[in-house]
C-alpha cells in the first residue's frame, strides 16, 4: 500500500511482451481493485465486525471503559416487549412494502404494455416518488394526513365520510398502516419498471399460438406471462426483500417510533437505545439480530449473482 | 486520455486517505470517552468561537441573535446560534445527545432540568459550574430553589434562566360565554365547567398527545388531585408502588376526558404547537400551559393580555401545588473556550438581557414579568406561582421511562389498556428504574 | 424454462373460450387504446396528486389556506412561503453541504467501483470469487450495523460533525451495487478490442481510462446518476454524524424545518418544496437514463 508501489505500477505504461498473464492478473488487477476494497472493508466490513464485538458488551456508547457480558444482550430481546413489537413490525412491513408494490407494479406493467399512449410520460410519473428522499415523503404524507388541515381527512369530509376522518398517524390501530402506504407509494416504481422490461421481451407470438389454440386471457397470463417473467420476479422480489429490511428513515421521520412504541421497527429501537438511552452495547445486539437475518434471507440471491457473473 | 493525471492524483490521494483512516480506526479501536478531536470549538482554551444550541423558536431566536452580537461585539468573539424548536423536550435532547456522543458538541447548551438534564452530567459531558457560580455570584442572582434544579448529585452543572410553572390559562369570553363567573376552585367545579363549555359549543381543555408531554400535563395534575402531594413525590422517586387506588382513579379521570370529549377529538395525534393555541384562536376554552404562552401566544397573535386569564388547576389538596420546572444553560465540559462561555453564559442572564428576550417566566432575580406589558405572567409569579411545586413528569424520569409513561397514557386514551392494567405498568417501569 | 411444456396443457383445454381480439395488441387499435390510457392517466394523476397539492398548497397565502380548507382552489397566490422557509429553513447551507458532497463522492465512488469491477470482469484477478461474493452481501447488510463503529471512528480522528466525514461511509455502501452493475457490464465488452488494446502496447492503465471506460459510458451514467441520486437521499448517516446546522444536508435540514413550520401549513408545503425541486428536476431531465439504467441493469443481472 505505499505510495511508491503506486507510482511504480501508475507510471509503467508499456509493460514488457512478456504474456504472463498470471502475473497480469495478480499486481495490476490488485491496484485496481485496491481503493474500492480498501475503502469497503475500512468502512462497512470492519465496523460491521466491530458491531459484532460490541453487541456482546454493556458499553454504554461514551466511557472509555465496558464490560463483557456475553450473550446477555441478545438474551435480553426476548423480555424486551419493544423488541417484540418491532419484530412484528418489520414482518408486517417486510411482507406489506412488497406484495402490495410488486402486485400493483405488475399491474401497472401489464397495462403499460399494451396499446396505451404517451408511455414515456406515464411511466415517469409513477417511478417519481422512488426518486424523493424519504424524510421528504415523510414530511408530505405527514401534512397530508393531518388531523385537521390534511388533505386526507379533507377529503373524507368532503364526500361525506366524516366518521373516517381519523388521527391516522396518532393511534396504535392505524399508524402503521399510515406509514406503510407511502412506502407503497414510492415502491411501485421500481418493479413496473422491471417488468415492463422484461414483458416487452415476451416473443409476441407465444399469445398468438395460444390464442389460435384458443386459451383465455388469463390462462393465457397465468401460463405464458407468468413464467416468462420469472427472472424478473426473481430480481424484484430479492432486492425488495434486501431492501425493506432496511427501514428507518420513514418511520423515524414521519412517528418516530409512536405513538408510545407502536411503530417501532428494529432500524429505529435501534437508535433509541444507541442515542437516547445509552445502551450502545444491547442496540448494537439488535442490530446485529436484524442483519443476521437480512443477510439469510439474502443468500440465495447473492449466491445466485457471484455465480452468474463468476462464469 | 486529457483526464488521466488527473484522476490518477485523485486515486493516489484516495488510498493515502483511506490508508491514513484506516489506521487511525486500527487504533482508535478501544472506544474512547475522552476521544480527541479537540474541544467543542478547537482544542485548547483560547477558541475565539463559541457555539450555542438552543430550543428558540422562530419569533425569539431572533432577539437572542441579536444579544449574542452585542456580547461578541464586547468581548472580540463570534458566537453561532443553532435552534431546533417544534418538539419540545423531544427531539431536542435527542439531537443534544448524539452531538455530544459524537464528541463535538456546543460550547453552551440550553436544557430543561431533572432527569432531561441528568443524563449530561452523568456522562460528564456537563461541566462543573462551581467556580463560575463563585466568579459572577450567581448565587445571589437567582433563587434557590432554581438553582436546585440545576444541581445534580450535589453538583452545579447549570445555570438556571427559566423557571415555570403550569397552570390553566383561559379565554375570558368563552367562560362568559358558558357562563362560568370565575375559574374552578375545586375539581368537581372543574369537571362542571368543562361540561357547561361542551354544551356552548367549545372544546375546553386544548390539549394534544404527540410527543406525550403537553397531554402528560394533564395526568400529573390528575394524580396530584388524587395522590396528593406527599404520595406524588413518594411516587415519582419510586418510594411507594404506583399499582394502587389513586394512581388508577387518576388513569380513570384521565381516560374520562377523553370520553366525554373535554379535550379535542383525536387528541393523540394532535400536535401541540398546533392546539395549544386554539384558546387564543377561540377554539378551545383553556389550556395547560405556562406563563411562556402570554407572549408567544397570546401577544405573538395581537390580543390583549386582559382579554385571559390564568388560574392554578384546583388539587382540592391543603397546599396547592402546581408542576414545574426549570431551564437553564450549560456549559460543555470540553469546550474550546470554557470562561469566555460562561462570561456569555453570565451575559445571558443579566436581567437587562432576560428582559430583551421577553421571557415571561425568567427565573433571574430582577427580571421579574413586568405588569404592564406582561400582566397575567406578573400576576402568576406574585401569586400562586410561588407555592411549592412538584417536577414535572417528563423531567422526573429518565428518557426510557418517561418513554414508557407516554406509551401507558397512549394506550390508556385509546383503550387497549384498563386504568388498572395501567397502573400496574407504571409500577413495572418505575420500580425496574429505582431499583437500578 | 418450461414455457411450451405449460402452453400445451392450455391448448388442450376443452371448451377454452376464444380469446377477444387485441388481447396483446401489437397493431393500431384506436378505440382500445384510448380508454386504457384514460384509464391510467387517471391513475397517475391521482399517483401525482400529492405533488401536485403541494405545489398549490406552497403558493397559497396561509390566511387563504386556514380560511378555506387544504382541498379549495386558492382564493390568492403567493411566492411570501418559499421566501419564509428558504431563510428559516437554512436551506442555502444545506444545498452547499449536500451539493459539496455530492460532487466529492460520487465520482471517486464510481471511479474507484470501476476499478474493482474491471479488476473482476477483465483482469481475472485472484480470489475473484470470494471478493464478488463479499462485495455483493454489502448489499443485504443494513447499514445501522455499522453505525456505532463508523460514528467512534469519526469522534476519534475528530471528523465527527463534518460533511468529508461522511464520504468514507458512503463510498463503501455505494460500492456493491455499483460493482454489480459495472463489472456485468464489463464481461460483455468483447475482448477482442481489449487484446487490440494491447497489442497495440497499452498498459491495462491506458485502456481503462481510453478504451473501458468510454465504452460504457450508458452504464457509467447511468451509475453515477443513481449513486448521485441516493446519495443526496441520504439519511441515517447524515442525521447522527452531522450535528450544528452549518453543517447539515438537505434530508436533516428538512427534518428540522417539519418542526419548526408545524403550525404552518404553507410555509412547510414551501419547505418540502424547496427540498426536493432539484431532485424533481434532475429526475426530469435524466429520467431516461434512470429508468434506462435500472431495466438494463436488471435484466442483465
Amino acid at each position: 500500500m505505499s505510495t511508491a508501489t503506486i507510482a511504480q505500477g501508475a507510471a509503467t505504461s508499456a509493460p514488457p511482451r512478456r504474456r504472463s498473464r498470471a502475473n497480469r492478473g495478480g499486481a495490476t488487477a490488485w491496484l485496481f481493485a485496491l481503493p474500492a476494497l480498501a475503502v469497503y472493508f475500512v468502512f462497512l466490513v470492519y465496523p460491521a465486525v466491530q458491531s459484532l464485538y460490541f453487541s456482546f458488551t454493556d458499553w454504554d456508547g461514551l466511557s472509555a471503559t465496558y464490560n463483557i457480558v456475553g450473550l446477555d444482550n441478545y438474551t435480553a430481546m426476548p423480555s424486551d416487549p419493544v423488541v417484540i413489537q418491532a419484530v412484528i413490525n418489520n414482518i408486517i412491513w417486510t411482507v406489506v412494502t412488497i406484495v402490495f408494490p410488486v402486485v400493483i407494479g405488475l399491474a401497472l406493467a401489464m397495462l403499460l404494455n399494451g396499446k396505451v399512449r404517451g408511455k414515456p410520460a406515464l411511466r415517469m410519473i409513477f417511478y417519481t416518488p422512488a426518486v424523493l428522499p424519504l424524510v421528504a415523503v415523510a414530511s408530505i404524507w405527514g401534512w397530508l394526513y393531518n388531523p385537521q388541515f390534511g388533505a386526507i381527512n379533507s377529503f373524507l369530509r368532503l364526500i361525506g365520510l366524516d366518521s373516517l376522518a381519523q388521527p391516522w398517524l396518532g393511534q396504535d390501530s392505524t399508524a402503521l398502516a399510515a406509514v406503510m402506504v407511502p412506502a407503497i407509494w414510492l415502491r411501485v416504481g421500481f418493479p413496473m419498471l422491471l417488468y415492463l422490461a422484461a414483458l416487452q421481451g415476451i416473443n409476441a407470438d407465444m399469445y398468438e399460438a395460444a390464442t389460435v389454440d384458443g386459451a383465455s386471457r388469463s390462462q393465457q397470463f397465468w401460463h405464458i406471462t407468468m413464467p416468462s417473467l420469472r427472472p424478473a420476479h426473481y430480481i424484484v422480489l430479492a432486492l425488495s426483500l434486501i431492501d425493506s429490511f432496511k427501514v428507518f428513515d420513514l418511520i423515524y421521520a414521519m412517528t418516530y417510533g409512536g405513538p408510545g412504541t407502536a411503530t417501532q421497527v428494529m432500524g429505529t429501537w435501534m437508535y433509541f437505545n444507541v442515542f437516547q438511552y445509552y445502551k450502545a452495547g444491547y442496540g448494537t445486539a439488535i442490530a446485529v439480530v436484524i442483519t443476521v437475518v437480512a443477510i439469510a434471507v439474502s443468500i440465495p440471491y447473492v449466491r445466485s449473482q457471484t455465480k452468474e457473473h463468476a462464469a | 486520455m486529457t483526464g488521466r493525471p488527473i484522476t490518477r492524483r485523485g486515486f493516489l490521494g484516495l488510498s493515502a486517505a483511506a490508508a491514513g483512516v484506516g489506521l487511525a480506526a486500527c487504533t482508535g479501536a478501544a472506544p474512547s470517552g475522552s476521544a480527541g478531536g479537540g474541544g467543542a470549538s478547537g482544542s485548547g482554551s483560547g477558541a475565539t468561537t463559541l457555539r450555542v444550541f438552543t430550543y428558540e423558536d422562530n419569533q425569539t431566536i431572533g432577539l437572542l441573535r441579536d444579544l449574542t452580537k452585542k456580547f461578541d461585539e464586547q468581548n472580540g468573539m463570534t458566537t453561532t446560534v443553532d435552534s431546533l424548536p417544534g418538539s419540545g423536550a423531544a427531539v431536542y435532547p435527542d439531537k443534544l445527545k448524539t452531538e455530544l456522543l459524537g464528541g463535538k458538541g456546543p460550547d453552551i447548551w440550553r436544557i430543561w432540568g431533572g432527569e432531561i438534564g441528568h443524563p449530561f452530567v452523568k456522562a460528564k459531558q456537563a461541566a462543573d459550574l462551581t467556580q463560575y457560580y463563585q466568579k459572577y455570584g450567581w448565587d445571589s442572582k437567582l433563587p434557590p430553589t432554581a438553582i436546585e434544579g440545576m444541581t445534580f448529585d450535589g453538583v452545579k452543572a447549570g445555570v438556571p434562566f427559566i423557571a415555570a410553572g403550569i397552570a390553566g390559562w383561559y379565554n375570558k369570553a368563552l367562560f362568559e360565554k358558558a357562563g362560568i363567573s370565575a375559574p374552578p376552585k375545586s375539581y368537581a367545579e372543574l369537571e362542571e365547567a368543562n361540561e357547561k363549555i361542551l354544551a356552548s359549543g367549545k372544546t375546553p381543555l386544548a390539549t394534544a398527545g404527540k410527543y406525550g408531554w403537553h397531554i402528560m400535563r394533564l395526568f400529573e395534575y390528575l394524580l396530584e388531585t388524587t395522590a396528593g402531594p406527599e404520595l406524588h413525590d413518594k411516587l415519582l422517586v419510586g418510594q411507594e408502588s404506583w399499582d394502587r387506588p389513586e394512581v388508577v382513579t387518576a388513569f380513570t379521570n384521565f381516560k374520562k376526558w377523553q370520553d366525554k370529549k373535554w379535550i379535542p377529538d383525536g387528541a393523540l395525534g394532535l400536535d401541540p404547537s398546533d392546539v395549544e393555541p386554539w384558546y387564543v384562536q377561540g377554539k378551545a376554552a383553556y389550556t395547560i400551559t405556562g406563563q411562556w404562552t402570554e407572549s408567544g401566544a397570546i401577544q405573538a397573535a395581537d390580543k390583549k393580555s386582559s382579554d385571559f386569564g390564568v388560574f392554578p388547576f384546583p388539587t382540592d389538596q391543603s397546599t396547592v401545588r402546581h408542576s414545574g420546572f426549570v431551564e437553564g444553560y450549560m456549559l460543555n465540559a470540553k469546550s474550546g473556550n470554557p470562561d469566555k462561555a460562561a462570561a456569555l453564559i453570565d451575559f445571558l442572564v443579566q436581567p437587562d438581557s432576560q428582559k430583551a428576550m421577553k421571557y415571561g417566566q425568567s427565573a433571574v432575580i430582577g427580571a421579574e414579568p413586568d405588569k404592564a406589558t406582561l400582566p397575567l405572567s406578573a400576576e402568576w409569579t406574585q401569586g400562586p406561582g410561588r407555592q411549592p411545586f412538584y417536577t414535572i413528569q417528563d423531567q422526573a424520569f429518565p428518557k426510557q421511562q418517561a418513554d414508557q409513561y407516554f406509551a401507558i397514557q397512549s394506550n390508556v386514551l385509546q383503550g387497549s389498556v384498563t386504568p388498572a392494567e395501567a397502573a400496574k405498568q407504571m409500577q413495572q417501569a418505575i420500580s425496574a428504574w429505582a431499583k437500578s | 424454462m418450461s414455457s411450451s411444456a405449460e402452453v400445451a396443457p392450455v391448448a388442450a383445454l376443452p371448451e377454452a373460450t376464444v380469446a377477444p381480439e387485441g388481447v396483446v395488441a401489437r397493431e393500431p387499435k384506436g378505440k382500445g387504446g384510448i380508454v386504457m390510457t384514460i384509464v391510467l392517466a387517471l391513475v397517475a394523476i391521482f399517483w401525482i396528486s400529492p405533488l401536485v397539492l403541494l405545489l398549490m398548497t406552497a403558493l397559497r397565502p396561509l390566511s387563504d389556506f386556514l380560511a378555506t380548507g387544504s382541498l379549495a382552489w386558492p382564493q390568492a397566490w403567493t411566492f411570501t412561503n418559499f421566501a419564509d422557509a428558504w431563510s428559516i429553513g437554512n436551506f442555502a447551507t444545506t444545498y452547499r453541504n449536500s451539493a459539496f458532497l455530492l460532487l466529492l463522492k460520487v465520482p471517486v465512488g464510481v471511479l474507484i467501483s470501476a476499478m474493482l469491477a474491471f479488476a473482476l470482469a477483465k483482469l481475472r484477478i485472484r480470489f475473484g470469487t470470494a471478493i464478488m461474493y463479499t462485495v455483493f452481501l454489502g448489499l443485504t447488510i443494513p447499514i445501522y450495523i455499522t453505525i456505532v463503529p463508523v460514528f467512534v471512528m469519526m469522534r476519534s480522528i475528530g471528523l465527527s460533525d463534518s460533511v468529508p466525514g461522511l464520504v468514507g461511509p458512503y463510498l463503501a455502501f455505494g460500492i456493491p451495487f455499483e460493482v454489480l452493475v459495472l463489472q456485468a457490464f464489463f464481461r460483455q465488452l468483447p475482448d477482442e478490442i481489449i487484446e487490440a488494446a494491447r497489442i497495440d502496447g497499452a498498459g491495462p492503465w491506458r485502456i481503462f481510462f481510453t478504451v473501458v471506460l468510454p465504452l460504457s459510458s450508458p452504464a457509467l451514467v447511468t451509475v453515477l446518476i443513481l449513486d448521485a441520486v441516493s446519495t443526496w437521499n441520504e439519511f441515517l448517516f447524515a442525521l447522527i454524524l452531522l450535528s450544528s446546522d452549518a453543517n447539515k444536508t438537505i434530508p436533516v435540514g428538512l427534518l428540522n424545518f417539519q418542526g419548526q413550520f408545524s403550525s404552518n401549513q404553507t410555509g412547510l408545503a414551501a419547505g418540502i418544496l424547496i427540498a426536493v425541486l432539484p431532485i424533481l428536476v434532475a429526475y426530469l431531465v435524466l429520467q431516461k437514463w434512470i429508468v434506462g439504467g435500472l431495466t438494463a441493469g436488471a435484466t442483465k443481472g
